[in-house]
């Protein structure tokens, strides 16, 4: 009988245990800066120290990655590297798939790796919680977006690459339609769209089931109408933010002339975003209007270097080029792990792994010239860039208690016979969630 | 050590230590979770954050009011009409192929093969075969002069008897294999019976089969019902819910609440809620199925 109960015991405290794994977590999480832990003093320690030299930059330390395509590869290549500068520390790269939803959970335990992107999913005033300040990190030149992820005064988050968004383009179809000069206006982007359907080929590969690829029309096109990038926070000041002579109207409605005049693909409901690569790739489809990432994704699959072109979108009329400048992942530092370190790894990475040119973005470093030559092409238009601005809590709030999935109302808004009363629809339920939101 | 107890402490005890094991890996792993998650479905838990505040039933009050989430039920009806066609034509394989038909083992093969597949991978196969301008089955139907243009995935009027098509090719022989064990465990000697007495096919199948496989018809349906209430990797791989949302299932609902909308609380109170209807929908169909029997 008494091993009946003995049993029944190491039930019960192994239940605790497991239990106690999970309360201890919150505690952390939530006492994280009234007492700091060993390590904890050991991170706030170390940025006074950093400055002064390289000794105390030892250790290992642990990057969780989204590019887990790059595992075993290119970051072997940045392993040796660091830590042949770097001689007492140890670099570990953790891919995983998902990332964002992935990431925030680990976050959320108190117990994540020594360096992490972050993306726009946590509140810049939870930042303090988790991360480090980055401010001290000496880089050799002004940075982009400063300020993005920046909470009372201190900068939390350092964009890994930056990207822009206009049209990528094939121009061995451009030349086949006859097109020989890209187009500067609206109405000379949609005569030659018209061409390019002429001669046989898709115009635009909006990838529209997919709905992520409509993001540019969300984002983007509304920044390059209005000419500046905060119109997803100005919702929050009212309770009509979608309306057809706004940005959004605008940028939506050039999405819906093109569906109308059959400049997309042949059903805009079944495409396939793979395929769509090759397809811009071989030339059966003309142009994407996606960010500068995709370059060397149609570059995979099959296109030359000199075939695949990249020019701002018109969005008007005006003549005027505009494009907006977007972050990618942020850089963020656990302030619990070895940050001393972790902080010179992002200092690196920012300025010697050649990364962004991997991975083909516009470095974050302003006095760096992207290598991309589609970037260079972009930038002989002399587009006026528009940085995008801190996110805005309150409007994000009420989207997601109005349980808005933007992508899904601009597919309802193309599809639909009467727009109008689509974006009426969403009006009448961001209003009845702001009202819950702003009191 | 052992030995030395009376025998029927030791069968209590070697009882209870092989019950233990599995009953705890079942608390801990299966309905801790499911209390925690009935826990969250009161508090306005947004994911990340470690407080987590208590707003009692509202979280439920939102998913019976808001049409937008309830809605997405009608999404479901065509999976259920599917289903029940699966099962008919289900029964229907089971006896033929419990006949004495040549190369009954190749056919009972080939149809339950698809079951084995993976989920996701059939959504990827069939993105292909209906795929509007180059899928196999437009072009099939536009060789045999049907028209070739039918846009099977992206029509809001019936991609969702689309999707269920699919689960009916998937499922329709893992039902089947479970039919044909039930007849096997018919004995033969009630048809010759039967047959005697002078009964038809049909009477035979009336009276001698039906009530004989009747459980197993319970248990089938009870399979299609909670499949269609909980589809989720067809329509999330092949349409992400278009077209306009109109192929949304309650499940990618809860989904998007919970990783999209940052609204832990609300997505829980909807996995309780849809819990609570199966359990509803299930206690209905035994209702029913039982009324005037035993």
């Amino acid at each position: 009988m008494n091993k009946k109960y003995l049993l029944l015991l190491t039930s019960a405290i192994m239940l605790t245990v497991l239990s106690a794994c999970g309360g201890n977590n919150a505690n952390n999480a939530k006492n994280g800066n009234a007492e700091p832990t060993n390590t904890g003093a050991e991170a706030t320690a170390a940025p006074t120290a950093s400055g002064n030299g390289a000794e105390e930059i030892k250790g290992k330390i642990v990057f969780l990655t989204q590019r887990t395509d790059m595992i075993g590869k290119e970051f072997n290549d940045y392993k040796t590297r660091f830590e042949e500068k770097y001689p007492g520390v140890t670099v570990e790269f953790e891919g995983i798939l998902d990332y964002e939803k992935n990431s925030k959970i680990r976050i959320a335990s108190g117990k994540f790796p020594d360096v992490i992107l972050i993306g726009p999913g946590i509140p810049n005033s939870d930042f303090p919680k988790y991360f480090a300040p980055l401010d001290d990190i000496p880089f050799s030149d002004d940075i982009r977006f400063k300020d993005l992820k920046a909470f009372e005064g201190s900068m939390y988050g350092i964009s890994s690459g930056n990207s822009t968004v206009g049209i990528v383009y094939n121009k061995k179809a451009f030349e086949k339609a006859g097109i020989t000069e890209v187009p500067r206006t609206l109405d000379e982007f949609y005569a030659d769209a018209q061409k390019l359907k002429d001669a046989g080929i898709v115009p635009l590969a909006s990838n529209f089931k997919d709905k992520w690829p409509l993001d540019a029309w969300i984002y983007d096109v509304p920044t390059m109408a209005g000419g500046v990038s905060d119109h997803q926070n100005k919702r929050a000041d009212s309770d009509a933010p979608y309306t057809l002579d706004g940005v959004y109207g605008q940028s939506w409605s050039i999405l819906r002339t093109m569906y109308e005049k059959g400049l997309l693909e042949k059903d805009i409901k079944s495409t396939n975003w793979e395929k769509s690569k090759k397809d811009v790739a071989q030339g059966k489809f003309g142009m994407y209007l996606l960010g500068n990432w995709v370059i060397n994704q149609v570059i995979e699959n099959g296109a030359s270097t000199e075939d695949i072109g990249f020019f701002p979108f018109p969005v008007d009329n005006s003549g005027t080029a505009k494009a907006p400048l977007n972050p990618d992942w942020f850089y963020a530092v656990n302030k619990d792990g070895n940050a001393a370190a972790a902080k010179a790894f992002v200092k690196w990475m920012i300025e010697e792994s050649g990364y962004e040119d991997f991975a083909g973005f516009i470095p974050t470093l302003k006095s760096k010239e992207p290598k991309l030559p589609q970037l260079a092409e972009f930038n002989s238009f002399n587009p006026q860039y528009i940085e995008q601005g801190p996110p805005n809590d309150t409007a994000t709030s009420i989207q997601n208690a109005a349980q808005i999935d933007q992508g899904a109302v601009v597919q309802e808004f193309v599809l639909s016979k009467d727009p109008q009363s689509v974006l009426d629809k969403y009006n009448k339920i961001w209003a009845k969630a702001k009202k819950t939101i702003v009191k | 050590m052992l030995s030395r107890l009376p025998f029927g402490t030791q069968k209590k005890l070697i009882i209870g230590l092989f019950v233990a094991l599995p009953l705890l890996l079942l608390l801990t792993f299966s309905y801790y979770p499911a209390l925690e998650l009935i826990r969250l479905s009161f508090t306005n838990w947004d994911g990340m954050s470690p407080d987590k505040e208590w707003i009692g039933l509202q979280n439920y009050k939102e998913v019976f009011s808001n049409p937008e989430i309830f809605g997405v039920f009608k999404h479901n009806i065509a999976y259920f009409v599917v289903g029940i066609v699966q099962n008919i034509a289900a029964i229907y394989f089971a006896i033929v192929l419990n006949s004495r038909l040549k190369g009954r083992y190749f056919f009972r093969l080939l149809l339950f093969l698809p079951y084995i597949l993976n989920g996701v991978a059939v959504a990827y196969l069939f993105g292909y075969v209906f795929d509007t301008t180059e899928g196999s089955l437009n072009y099939m139907l536009g060789k045999l002069g049907l028209g070739s243009e039918t846009s099977w995935l992206g029509t809001g009027s019936f991609v969702n008897y689309t999707l269920a098509s699919i689960g009916f090719w998937r499922f329709m022989g893992f039902n089947m294999v479970i039919y044909l064990a039930a007849l096997q465990s018919i004995p033969s000697d009630l048809y010759e019976a039967a047959s005697i007495d002078g009964a038809n096919n049909w009477q035979k199948f009336r009276f001698i089969t039906v009530p004989n496989i009747y459980k197993i018809i319970e248990l089938n349906l009870f399979l299609t019902v909670t499949g269609a209430l909980e589809v989720f990797d067809l329509p999330f791989v092949l349409t992400n819910g278009g077209p306009a949302g109109a192929s949304q299932t309650f499940v990618m609902k809860i989904l998007d609440t919970a990783f999209q909308f940052n609204n832990y609380g609300l997505a829980s109170a909807m996995s309780v809620v849809l819990l609570a209807g199966v359990v509803l929908v299930l206690s209905l169909q035994r209702y029913f199925l039982n009324k005037g029997r035993d």
